[in-house]
């Protein structure tokens, strides 16, 4: 009887362990899922000089491991872009003759908003957050 | 004279009904085509003799048909309505002439165009020189791949020498390319999320051969450097998914040996009251 009660102790101690790394495993993903990412693809902001975009011109740019373009339309409005085409991920050109980007690949146009004007994109081009101070550009 | 006001009405009835029969074939095939999502113009093309109805079979076996490009994203037309589909007002634009090729292809494909252009091949057009559909064939547009630089095709113009070094500076590159699309696949099957690297590669790739398009040995070698680069970045986030995959299998492994351990407490703790 004794035996048999110390092994149902000892049977119900490995039992919590095992209960308690099974609702460990459990948790744990569902942590990571909730918990705020790395930042990775945030991390590392870009300081471009304003002076360096002129009026009707575009500066191309790496931003988290991708390409990106600073522009500046004629009036003085700036904007910060993805460069990647949302067609098929192909990065655009600026034409400066026509203020509007281009993708090389299929054609794909985009106004200097970042606007599809023509071809195949099925989405705008992805903006991103920017500010300017002291008379720097900082993406990101 | 009777006879012949007879005669005439007969005409005249006959014609009617051919027209009414010609209209009510080419709206019902019209009506079967938009029902399959095809635009008329394949429907009626396909029931041609060779000459008209061959474009349509090249066709079903091009890239352009794997992306849902149809006659009309190269033709121009009205791809819903059979009777207007080829009327130059609705944008027909039919067949271009050899010198207007490049142009025609290059309405979508800009960047290649350029390059093109550019180069000892593009400088000859309308001189004898190759187009698009000199290597790429017309309507049969297949995914482009090295194997399009061949012996075969290319001596029918000049020499191989020279297509041959440019294969060869690309060669090591195009296997790299296919390989990490090889992977990309793999992960693609298993259901993986994998659209932002495929836009990626698509882009590497695409780069990489319109460097073809110059037909400059030396550009081909030193973009070639830039474009491994960026190969690299695609591989550096394959290498962390077959990781990752590595992980969870271990991890899975261990899940499941940890419930037949919990299993096996239970059973042995149940009998601990019998």
């Amino acid at each position: 009887m004794d035996s048999n009660s110390s092994r149902r102790t000892f049977l119900g101690i490995c039992l919590g362990g095992l209960g308690a790394i099974a609702a460990a495993a459990v948790s744990w993903p569902l942590f990571r899922y909730l918990a705020p990412g790395s930042g990775s693809e945030t991390a590392g902001k870009v300081v471009i000089a304003a002076a360096d975009v002129r009026e009707g011109e575009a500066k191309f740019f790496e931003f988290a491991g991708s390409s990106a373009v600073l522009v500046r339309k004629r009036g003085g409005d700036l904007f910060a872009f993805s460069a990647v085409c949302t067609h098929l991920g192909c990065i655009v050109q600026w034409e400066k003759d026509k203020q509007d980007f281009l993708c090389p690949c299929h054609a794909g146009h985009y106004s200097s908003d970042g606007v599809v004007t023509a071809g195949p994109p099925p989405k705008p081009l992805k903006k991103l957050p920017f500010a300017v101070t002291a008379g720097n550009v900082t993406v990101g | 004279m009777k006879y012949g006001k007879t005669a005439m009405k007969l005409r005249v009835g006959l014609y009617a009904l051919l027209s009414l029969a010609f209209v009510t074939v080419i709206t019902s095939s019209a009506a079967f085509a938009q029902e399959n999502g095809e635009p008329v113009c394949i429907e009626c093309h396909a029931k041609m003799p060779e000459k008209y109805s061959e474009p349509v079979k090249l066709w079903r076996g091009s890239i352009h048909a794997e992306n849902g490009i149809y006659c009309n994203g190269c033709h121009g037309g009205d791809p819903k309505d059979a009777v207007n589909a080829m009327s130059p007002a609705r944008g027909f634009l039919g067949a271009p002439k050899e010198p207007a090729i490049p142009a025609f292809c290059g309405r979508c494909h800009v960047g290649v165009m350029n390059d093109y252009l550019a180069s000892a091949h593009g400088r000859m057009l309308g001189k004898g020189g190759p187009t698009c559909v000199t290597c790429h064939g017309n309507h049969q547009v297949v995914k482009a791949s090295l194997d399009l630089i061949n012996e075969k095709s290319c001596s029918r113009c000049h020499s191989y020498e020279r297509a041959a070094l440019i294969r060869d500076a690309m060669k090591e590159t195009e296997t790299t390319i296919v390989a990490i699309d090889g992977r990309i696949s793999v992960f693609k099957k298993i259901g993986t999320d994998t659209d932002k690297l495929e836009k990626e590669l698509f882009a590497v790739r695409n780069s990489f051969h319109s460097l073809f398009h110059n037909v400059n040995v030396e550009l081909v070698k030193k973009e070639s450097a830039w474009i491994q680069g960026d190969l690299k970045k695609i591989r550096v986030v394959l290498d962390k998914l077959d990781d990752a995959r590595q992980k969870r299998k271990i991890a899975g492994a261990a899940v499941v040996s940890l419930m037949l351990l919990i299993a096996l407490v239970l059973h042995l703790l149940r009998k601990t009251f019998d």
